[in-house]
C-alpha cells in the first residue's frame, strides 16, 4: 500500500509541475465554477418566472368576469411546469421541451416556448452546465492529463527502475490510477459544491444529491481506469493519447448522436397534426356531435330521460347541453389519454433503445442517470403533460357540471335570442375561484431511483469491466518488466 | 509533379493511421449524408401522408357544416394543412427541424395562439443533436485532420529523417506543401464527395453545393493553419497532439457553449409567454364588450366590411371574428419584440459566425440547408400570409351573409407547394 501512495505522490508532484497539466484543470475547474454559477442562477431566474407567469395566470382565471361556463371552457387555463432544483445541476431536456400549456376544452395543446426552438442553432452545441462539464469535457481533460502516466515511463526505461527498486506492476498501476483519481476529484469538486449548495439553500432531495455525486464519481473512476489502462498497453505514449482520444470521440460525441437515429428509426412517432386528425375521426366514430342522428348521442339521451323518468329533454331537473358538454368532453378525453399512452410508449421503446446504447458508451449511461435524478428528464415531462390533462378534464368537468346545474336548459337555448336569458346564462364568478389551481407533483425520489436505475447499472458494469481491464493491463505490464 | 505526388500518397498510405483515418472520414460522412437523407426522406412521406388525411378531415366537417351553410361554421371548425418541406440540401444539416413543426394546421381563428404550437418529439432523442453531414464536418473532421497532421515534422524529427530530409529535398517548402495538400486534399475529397453525390441525388443547386465544398476547404484550411502553428514551436509529437486536442475542445465544445450563453442572456425572449397570455386575454374580453365598440375598432381595420348589416342579438360570427382578429392585433407590438429577439440571437450568432469557425461552418450550412432559425421564422412568415389568405377566404361569406355550399370548401385557400411549402 505505502508503495502505491509513494507511486501516486511521486506522480502527483510531476503533474503539479507539468504546466500543460495545471493549466488544463484549471481551465476545467473555472469553466465548471461558471457552470454552476450560471447554471442556478438561469434555473432560479426560470423558475421564477416561471411561478410569476402561474400566479398570472391563476389570478385571471379567478378575475373573470360573469360568464357563460362554456365561455370559460374556451377561455381555458395556462399551466407552467416548475423547475426542480436539481435542474440547475442538469437542466436535462427542460430546454427542448416546452414549459407552458394552454388548457381548453376538447382540445389539447402542446406545451410551448422550449427554450431550444427559441435560440439559434448554437443551442445545438450544448449548454455549458455542471453536468456537461463533467460529462463532455473531464474525461478528455483526464486523458491529457493521464495518457502518459504509464506509457512515458515505459518510453523512457525508468519502469524498469522503479521495478529495480521494489514497485511491483500492481502498485505501479495502483499508484498512477490514485494520482489520476485525485485529479478526478479536483475536477468534481465544484460539482460537489453545486450539489451541496441545491441541497441545503434550494432545498434539492439529499438522496438525488447523493446519487449524483456518487455516480459521477464512478463515471470518472472508469475513465481513470481506462486512460491507465491505455496507457499501460500502448507501447508509445502517442498511440495511447490516439486510442484514448479516438474512444472519447466516439463514446461521448459520436455514439450519443447515432443512437437516436437507430432509436428514431425503430420506434416511429406520428406528428401532431396527424394524431389530431386521427382523434377527430375517432371521435366520429365513436359518437358525432354534430350529427343529430348519432346512434351514440341518441342512446346517451335515451338514457338521460330514462335515469330521470322523464319524455323531453326540456323537462330535466338539469340543463341537458350541459349533460352533453360533460359526455362530450368525456370521449374526448379517452382519446386524449389514449393517443399520448401510445405516444409515451414510442417514446419510452425509443428511450430503452438508446439507453442500451450505454453499454458502447458510459456517457449515454450518465446522462441518462443524472437526468432521471435532476428530475429533468422526458418522464418528468410526460409527469407535467399528464397531469396538465388530467387538470385540463378536471376543470373542463367543473364548469361543465356549472353549466349543468347553474343555467337552465331554457336560457342556454335562448342566450342569443332572448338578452335577459343572455344575462341569466351569465353566472357569479366566484364560481371561477373555486376551481382550484394547478399544482405540480414533481417525481418521488423513488420514482426518481427506479429511472435512474438502469443508468446507474450500465455505469457499474462500466466500472467492473475496467477492473477487469486493470488485472489484464497489470499482468501485460509484469511480463514486460 | 504527379510522380513526387504519388510518391508521396504511396509514403502516406504506408502508415499505419492514414488508411484507417481516411477510411472513417468517407464512412462517416457517407452514413452522415445517407442518415441525412434518410430523415429528408421521412420529412417528405410525412408531409405526402398528410394531405389525404387532411382532405379526410375536411370532408368530415363538410358533410355537416354544408347543411345549413353557415359560413361561421365552416370557417370555424375546418383546419388548413400548411407544411414546410426541406431544401435539397437538408439532409447534410438537420438544424431545428427535429424541434420545430414542419407540419402544421390553423383555422381562420386568432392566429397568436395558433403559431406556436410545437410538434411531437422526443426530446431526449434531439438533446445530443443530429447526427448529419454537418456535424460531421464540424467536430470529426478537425480531429481527423489533427491526426494527420500532427507529427508532420516532428514525426520525421522524431525517426530522425528530418535533417536527411531537408538536405535531399529540392524544395524544402514543395515538399512540405505537397504532403499537405495531400492529406488536406484526401480528408476534403472524403468529406465532399459523400456530400456530392447527395446533393446531386436530392437535387441541389450546384451553385449551393459549391459554396459548401468551398465552405470544407476554408475550414479545413484553418485547421491546417492552427495545426501548422502550433508545430513551429518545436514541441513533440504527443505535446502537439494533446496543444491541438485542446485548441479543438476550446474551439467546438466550450466557446460555442459559452457563446450560447452571452447570446441567449443578452436577448430574453419571454414576450413569446407574455404575447401569449395577452392574447388570450384581448381575444375572450370580446365576449365582454359592447358588440358595436368591437366592430367599430373592428372597421378600423377592415373599412371594407363596414357598410354591412350590423350585428344584432346575442351572437353573430361577424361579431365573433372580429375580435379573434382584434385579439391578434392587440399583441402585434410584442410579437414584433418577440420577433426581434429571436432575430437578435439569429443575428449575434452570425457575427459569432465569422469569429469562431466551428459557429462558421454550422451556420453557413444550416444557412444554405434552411434548416435554422431564419428558416423556421420564414415559414412562420409564410404561415401568417396564409392565414391573412383565409380570413379573406371567409370574410366575404361570413360579412355578406352568402351561405356556404358543399362546393365553397372546394374552394378554400390551398397551400402553394411551390411557394409556400418551402
Amino acid at each position: 500500500m505505502t508503495t502505491v501512495r509513494l507511486v501516486a505522490d511521486n506522480e502527483w508532484r510531476l503533474m503539479r509541475r507539468s504546466r500543460v497539466a495545471q493549466l488544463a484543470l484549471l481551465i476545467l475547474i473555472a469553466l465548471s465554477v461558471i457552470a454552476t454559477l450560471t447554471s442556478i442562477a438561469h434555473r432560479d431566474a426560470n423558475d421564477d418566472l416561471r411561478a410569476r407567469f402561474q400566479a398570472q395566470a391563476d389570478q385571471e382565471f379567478d378575475g373573470q368576469p360573469a360568464r357563460h361556463p362554456h365561455r370559460m371552457v374556451h377561455y381555458g387555463h395556462f399551466v407552467f411546469r416548475p423547475l426542480p432544483a436539481l435542474a440547475a445541476f442538469d437542466p436535462g431536456v427542460d430546454a427542448f421541451t416546452g414549459s407552458t400549456i394552454f388548457l381548453e376544452g376538447h382540445r389539447q395543446n402542446s406545451a410551448n416556448f422550449g427554450d431550444v426552438r427559441q435560440s439559434s442553432l448554437l443551442a445545438r452545441f450544448g449548454q455549458l452546465t455542471p453536468a456537461f462539464v463533467l460529462q463532455v469535457l473531464a474525461p478528455l481533460v483526464l486523458v491529457f492529463i493521464g495518457f502518459g502516466v504509464v506509457a512515458r515511463e515505459r518510453e523512457a526505461g525508468t519502469i524498469r527502475l522503479l521495478s529495480a527498486h521494489g514497485v511491483t506492476a500492481q502498485s505501479l498501476i495502483f499508484g498512477k490510477a490514485l494520482a489520476l483519481g485525485r485529479v478526478a476529484g479536483l475536477m468534481l469538486a465544484p460539482a460537489v459544491a453545486a450539489l451541496l449548495w441545491l441541497t441545503f439553500l434550494e432545498g434539492a432531495p439529499i438522496v438525488a444529491a447523493l446519487g449524483l455525486g456518487l455516480f459521477y464519481a464512478v463515471y470518472l473512476a472508469a475513465w481513470v481506469l481506462i486512460i491507465v489502462i491505455a496507457s499501460s498497453l500502448a507501447r508509445q505514449a502517442r498511440t495511447a493519447l490516439m486510442v484514448l482520444l479516438g474512444l472519447w470521440a466516439t463514446t461521448v460525441i459520436l455514439i450519443p448522436r447515432v443512437a437516436p437515429d437507430v432509436a428514431l428509426a425503430f420506434a416511429p412517432v406520428p406528428t401532431r397534426l396527424e394524431t389530431d386528425i386521427a382523434i377527430q375521426r375517432d371521435l366520429r366514430r365513436i359518437g358525432d356531435s354534430h350529427n343529430p342522428d348519432d346512434p351514440h348521442f341518441a342512446a346517451f339521451k335515451a338514457r338521460v330521460l330514462k335515469q330521470y323518468g322523464v319524455d323531453r329533454v326540456e323537462d330535466l331537473p338539469v340543463n341537458y347541453r350541459g349533460l352533453l358538454a360533460l359526455e362530450g368532453e368525456k370521449l374526448t378525453s379517452r382519446l386524449f389519454d389514449d393517443y399520448a399512452e401510445r405516444q409515451f410508449a414510442a417514446e419510452r421503446k425509443q428511450g430503452a433503445i438508446v439507453a442500451a446504447f450505454g453499454l458502447v458508451s458510459p456517457a449515454i449511461a450518465l446522462r441518462n442517470f443524472s437526468m432521471a435524478l435532476s428530475g429533468s428528464d422526458l418522464d418528468g415531462h410526460r409527469r407535467f403533460l399528464k397531469q396538465a390533462e388530467a387538470y385540463r378534464f378536471d376543470i373542463v368537468q367543473r364548469l361543465n357540471r356549472l353549466q349543468a346545474e347553474a343555467v337552465t336548459f331554457g336560457d342556454d337555448s335562448n342566450r342569443n335570442k332572448d338578452p335577459d336569458a343572455g344575462r341569466r346564462v351569465r353566472i357569479d364568478p366566484k364560481h371561477w375561484h373555486d376551481v382550484p389551481d394547478f399544482a405540480y407533483r414533481g417525481a418521488t425520489i423513488s420514482e426518481k431511483l427506479e429511472s435512474a436505475l438502469t443508468g446507474a447499472a450500465l455505469l457499474l458494469v462500466w466500472l467492473v469491466m475496467a477492473g477487469f481491464g486493470v488485472r489484464i493491463a497489470i499482468r501485460r505490464l509484469e511480463a514486460a518488466l | 509533379m504527379t510522380g513526387l505526388l504519388g510518391h508521396e500518397l504511396r509514403l502516406l498510405l504506408r502508415q499505419r493511421i492514414a488508411v484507417p483515418t481516411l477510411v472513417l472520414v468517407l464512412f462517416l460522412s457517407a452514413a452522415a449524408v445517407w442518415a441525412g437523407m434518410a430523415e429528408v426522406a421521412r420529412q417528405h412521406d410525412i408531409i405526402a401522408r398528410i394531405k389525404p388525411q387532411q382532405v379526410e378531415d375536411v370532408n368530415a366537417v363538410r358533410s355537416w357544416a354544408s347543411k345549413d351553410g353557415d359560413a361561421g361554421n365552416a370557417a370555424y371548425y375546418t383546419f388548413h394543412a400548411t407544411w414546410d418541406a426541406p431544401s435539397p440540401l437538408a439532409f447534410a444539416a438537420l438544424g431545428q427541424r427535429d424541434v420545430a413543426p414542419f407540419v402544421l394546421r390553423v383555422r381562420a381563428l386568432a392566429l397568436e395562439s395558433q403559431i406556436n404550437e410545437g410538434e411531437n418529439y422526443n426530446a431526449e432523442m434531439a438533446l445530443p443533436g443530429r447526427f448529419d453531414w454537418a456535424f460531421v464536418l464540424t467536430y470529426l473532421a478537425p480531429l481527423f485532420l489533427i491526426v494527420l497532421l500532427h507529427d508532420l515534422k516532428s514525426g520525421e524529427r522524431e525517426a530522425g529523417r528530418l535533417d536527411f530530409l531537408r538536405v535531399s529535398a529540392i524544395n524544402e517548402r514543395g515538399l512540405w506543401a505537397r504532403r499537405i495538400g495531400l492529406r488536406v486534399g484526401l480528408i476534403a475529397g472524403g468529406l465532399i464527395l459523400p456530400l456530392i453525390v447527395g446533393g446531386v441525388l436530392s437535387g441541389a443547386a450546384a451553385a449551393d453545393l459549391l459554396l459548401l465544398s468551398a465552405m470544407v476547404l476554408l475550414y479545413l484550411l484553418f485547421w491546417t493553419g492552427l495545426c501548422l502553428l502550433l508545430s513551429r514551436r518545436g514541441m513533440g509529437s504527443v505535446a502537439n497532439a494533446a496543444s491541438l486536442a485542446g485548441s479543438w475542445l476550446t474551439l467546438t465544445l466550450i466557446l460555442p457553449a459559452l457563446a450560447l450563453l452571452a447570446v441567449n442572456g443578452a436577448f430574453p425572449v419571454r414576450q413569446g409567454v407574455e404575447l401569449t397570455l395577452a392574447q388570450r386575454e384581448a381575444v375572450h374580453s370580446g365576449w365582454d364588450k359592447p358588440k358595436a365598440q368591437t366592430m367599430e375598432a373592428f372597421f378600423r381595420h377592415h373599412p371594407e366590411w363596414r357598410g354591412t348589416k350590423p350585428v344584432e342579438g346575442g351572437f353573430h360570427w361577424k361579431w365573433y371574428f372580429a375580435f379573434q382578429h382584434l385579439g391578434d392585433l392587440s399583441v402585434a407590438d410584442q410579437v414584433r419584440a418577440y420577433r426581434h429577439g429571436l432575430e437578435a440571437r439569429d443575428l449575434w450568432t452570425e457575427r459569432l459566425a465569422f469569429v469562431l469557425p466551428a459557429i462558421g461552418t454550422q451556420y453557413l450550412a444550416h444557412r444554405i440547408a434552411r434548416t435554422d432559425l431564419t428558416a423556421q421564422l420564414a415559414y412562420q412568415d409564410r404561415i401568417r400570409a396564409f392565414h391573412k389568405r383565409l380570413r379573406s377566404f371567409y370574410y366575404p361569406y361570413i360579412f355578406n351573409d352568402v351561405p356556404f355550399g358543399e362546393d365553397d370548401f372546394g374552394r378554400a385557400p390551398l397551400w402553394l407547394e411551390d411557394a409556400e411549402g418551402r
